[in-house]
């Protein structure tokens, strides 16, 4: 069985450093610090507004629903761009990485996995006491309880490659 | 910097950038050298990290030096300094 993971493990790590190999000149103008920030920022606004769609389909607007098309559009290359700009670190092998960059992402993902599991409350509480009090008959209450689920859980695995690509300075300039 | 378990946080200071521009050597060359980033280096020498026993001996390796040459709890003084020290 350890054969196996540690193929897996090879294999992971060829297809990050490939990954790396052909986008590592993509978007030179997002790769500066300021400009990395400003793309956390804007994913940051999405996912309020994803928080806020759902709020609004728990309350019964019919055509909430239909944000949350516009609100993917706006975060996936959002999400595609920060990862490219990042170098994908947040999810990075450990074979890619030196001994920083572990430690960087070893506690962009402890924060990562803590955010979630706070965020993921927000949605279960929601659910459990929501369906006690409507004795399960609010369809809304189901969908908008799941857009939220999908959001924190949005946040949580977003969370590590938002901290790495805020906190990770520009290269000092040679001497 | 590196985070600590347990006890009182004490600083690994090192002289890596002084060697460094010494030898004529970029940030990029030495961290080729010693197989990592070339921002770990940036790291290293702001004392944003503390590298491992097993990267300050590569860093040791790349200079030629003894360990207690490159890194020290206490603060470098300058290295001319320490060559030519002030007579009283």
């Amino acid at each position: 069985m350890p054969d196996v993971i540690d193929r897996y493990r090879d294999y992971r790590t060829r297809r990050f450093l490939k990954y790396e190999r052909t986008w590592a000149a993509s978007l030179p103008g997002w790769r500066p610090q300021r400009r990395r920030r400003l793309l956390v920022g804007l994913l940051a606004a999405t996912f309020t507004a994803m928080f806020a769609i759902s709020v609004l389909c728990a309350v019964g607007i019919q055509w909430a629903p239909v944000l949350w098309l516009p609100a993917c559009a706006v975060f996936f290359p959002l999400w595609i761009a920060l990862q490219i700009v990042s170098g994908r670190q947040g999810d990075a092998p450990e074979a890619a990485l030196d001994e920083f960059e572990i430690a960087q992402r070893d506690s962009a993902r402890s924060v990562g996995l803590t955010v979630t599991q706070y965020l993921m409350l927000i949605p279960i509480f929601y659910l459990v006491f929501g369906s006690v009090l409507t004795g399960g008959t609010d369809e809304n209450m189901a969908y908008a309880g799941g857009l939220m689920a999908v959001t924190m859980l949005l946040v949580g695995g977003c969370t590590p490659a938002m901290l790495l690509g805020w906190s990770r300075p520009d290269p000092m300039p040679e001497d | 910097m590196s985070p600590v378990r347990r006890g009182e946080s004490l600083p690994i200071h090192n002289r890596i950038g002084v060697l460094r521009a010494e030898r004529g050597m970029s940030r990029a060359q030495l961290a080729a050298l010693v197989d990592v980033n070339p921002q770990t280096v940036g790291a290293l020498e702001r004392g944003d990290h503390y590298p491992s026993l097993d990267l300050a001996f590569r860093i040791c390796d790349v200079f030629g030096l003894p360990v207690e040459a490159v890194f020290a709890r206490q603060a470098f003084t300058p290295l001319s300094a320490e060559l030519y020290p002030r007579k009283p």
